[in-house]
């Protein structure tokens, strides 16, 4: 026990300049989220304050109508994180289990998309929602986070694919199963960690989009998280920094949420992978 | 129950031809094993007979149905795979009932099966763990449970018991074979261990390199068999083999070899003389010659197995193993005579490998 117990705390201590790194803005975050609106700007800047102001964050929600572009930001990361998955399984399970001509280059072709910024494309994308008259419409980004996370969840389900083992469905179809009882009973389930991962990071990544969701979205209504709050910032005389840190610790909320929801398939799905 | 014909069967990979012209007839009822050395098309020739691969050429018969392009579940065969290929992600139970379970049998006509099925194998104190919570042995024979729920026409088995430590194969290797005779299913089992081979088949098919070498009784293929590679292939330890010229003169033949030593061998036709062939004798055919007769072969290693002793020597230029199964006390270095009977040993033409 003693040994152990010294171990973690030299672990512990060689960590600790990594956590502190990573908690220092969430620190920031959240100490100027409930302070006092008075206490804002004192210098020299302290970390205390005279008291937990957790009206701000209900003073928040209503001046920044937060509710509406949490739900926007959760429509927008829920629907493409299930489009980009329901398109992407297919593509991956056909990339691993079959051969066909091209396979090689799509896989490369697959690669290459993740090179290139969204940015460069902002522009060719702004023109393609005008021609299809979908400017402001959240369903604009719906498509576009899934057209540009199917790249990665495709590769990543491949991979993942690729080591269950093709013996297990063909024990299925002897067992008088046809393709697709084999592909729903057997393989899918055995594929949930790797769904469950690839769902992660395609909804973080639509929940933290900001570059096309400013650029798609026009009216304040349809704002999603990162654009509203940067609404709260840009262009204005003054800024209620409160409210902007109150905005964010809140934003954060969903996607820790998400995250320990689905770390235990996370951590089974790397587990699974250790063994075979 | 079923017959299986495999007739002129190929298979080609792209531009790899892996089996070349296969022709076997699995009676109704048989326990066939497929052996042969790694690569040699085996696992191909079983998947085909699955369905899991396809048919380049020729074609499979279960039965009386060309089954070329029936898929696998029609087939109605059953399959156990060398890892097992259970379902981790069900019971053991569910494992065993799942064939029965896409059947749309009632509940508790699988729960009968399943409970028949543990019940022959000893699992019934498994059934509601995961497969992970197994030993190899245990995986393997809930392995043989899935097929056995099954009253499937044909068994298939790929190297079933190549996972397991050697004492457990020794023991599954028993229980399978009073399994078959117990069921009489018609079996086909791959393996690459000769040894499984003759103690479990009723017949066994000798392949190499997509090719079908020999078919016959385990014993008609260890005491006859038809050519070089059948001969070394079968036996432990291996047969032994000794090349020279032959050489007849009347009723007596001998082989001449390339150190001068003249080894008598069977008398075959005139026709061979002065040709180069290869002596076959089998270790446990080597005895020790009376004073001043045999050959002479002086000890080079020798290996005791507790009910054996294996002796290497050499003899005429070559190394030669020698099972003995009284205790000789040779020593290393020791110069000894040894014999064989004229009608146990094999001559082979050296040139095609095919038995004289
Ligand atoms: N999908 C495939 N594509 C190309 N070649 C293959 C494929 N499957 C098998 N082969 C080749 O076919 C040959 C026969 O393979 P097979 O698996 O039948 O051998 P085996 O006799 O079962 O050997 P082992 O005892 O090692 O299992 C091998 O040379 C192998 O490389
Ligand atoms: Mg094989």
């Amino acid at each position: 026990m003693q040994p152990k117990l010294k171990k973690s705390l030299i672990y512990w201590a060689m960590l600790s300049p990594l956590v502190v790194v990573i908690l220092f803005p969430f620190a920031v975050m959240f100490v100027t989220a409930v302070r006092p609106r008075d206490e804002l700007f004192v210098y020299p800047p302290r970390w205390g304050f005279s008291e937990f102001r957790w009206g701000n964050f209900a003073e928040m929600w209503v001046k920044t109508n937060f509710g509406e572009a949490l739900f926007n930001s959760l429509y927008v990361s829920v629907l493409s994180t299930a489009l980009a998955l329901v398109l992407s399984i297919p593509a991956a399970y056909a990339l691993s289990r079959y051969r066909f001509p091209g396979k090689g280059a799509y896989r490369t072709f697959l690669l290459m998309t993740q090179m290139m910024s969204p940015i460069v494309l902002v522009l060719g994308l702004f023109r393609l929602m005008v021609a299809l008259g979908m400017v402001n419409n959240l369903n604009s980004l719906v498509l576009t986070y899934a057209a540009f996370n199917m790249a990665f969840t495709i590769w990543m389900l491949q991979s993942y694919f690729s080591t269950i083992p093709r013996d297990l469905e063909e024990a299925a179809w002897i067992d008088g199963a046809s393709h697709f009882t084999s592909l729903v009973r057997i393989f899918l389930p055995l594929a949930v960690p790797a769904m469950a991962v690839t769902a992660i990071f395609s909804f973080i990544n639509g929940w933290n989009e900001f570059v096309l969701a400013l650029t798609m979205i026009r009216s304040s209504d349809d704002f999603t998280l990162p654009v509203q709050i940067y609404s709260q910032v840009a262009g204005r005389y003054q800024v209620e920094w409160h409210h902007v840190m109150a905005g964010t610790v809140l934003a954060t909320v969903p996607v820790a949420i998400v995250f320990s929801w689905l770390q235990k398939y996370l951590i089974r799905g790397m587990a699974l992978g250790a063994v075979k | 129950m079923a017959s299986v014909k495999i007739r002129n069967v190929e298979k080609s990979f792209g531009a790899l031809k892996v089996i070349h012209g296969v022709n076997i007839d699995v009676e109704d009822h048989e326990f066939v094993v497929l052996v042969g050395p790694s690569g040699c098309g085996k696992s191909t020739l079983l998947r085909m007979i699955a369905g899991l691969e396809t048919i380049s050429g020729g074609e499979i018969v279960i039965g009386d149905k060309v089954v070329n392009n029936v898929p696998p579940r029609d087939r109605d065969i059953a399959m156990v795979f060398q890892n097992y290929a259970l379902y981790p992600h069900m019971s053991i139970f569910d494992n065993m009932g799942f064939s029965l379970k896409l059947r749309k049998r009632p509940k508790p006509e699988i729960e009968a099966k399943v409970m028949e099925a543990a019940d022959i194998l000893n699992l019934q104190p498994y059934l509601d763990r995961s497969p992970a919570q197994l030993s190899g042995g245990q995986r393997q024979r809930v392995a043989m449970g899935r097929a056995l729920v099954r009253d499937a026409q044909v068994f298939l088995f790929d190297e079933p018991l190549s996972n397991l430590d050697a004492k457990l194969r020794v023991v599954m290797r028993t229980e399978i074979k009073a399994l078959h005779q117990r069921l009489k299913t018609t079996s086909v089992y791959v393996t690459h261990d000769q040894i499984e081979a003759m103690t479990m088949a009723d017949r066994i098919v000798v392949m190499n390199a997509g090719r079908v070498e020999q078919i016959g009784a385990p014993l008609e293929l260890y005491d006859s068999p038809a050519n070089l590679f059948v001969a070394g292939f079968l036996g432990s330890p291996s047969m032994n083999f000794i090349k020279g010229r032959f050489r007849r003169e009347g009723d007596q033949a001998h082989l001449l070899c390339d150190d001068g030593t003249a080894l008598p061998v069977p008398a075959a036709s005139t026709a061979w003389n002065d040709k180069t062939v290869v002596l076959g004798v089998r270790p446990e055919h080597l005895n020790l010659a009376a004073d001043g007769q045999g050959i002479a072969a002086t000890v080079d290693v020798v290996e005791p197995t507790g009910a054996n002793i294996e002796v290497f020597v050499e003899l005429a230029g070559e190394r030669v193993c020698a099972v003995f199964s009284e205790r000789h006390p040779f020593r290393p270095g020791e110069k000894i005579a040894l014999g064989w009977d004229i009608d146990k040993v094999h001559l082979f033409d050296a040139a095609t490998g095919r038995r004289i």
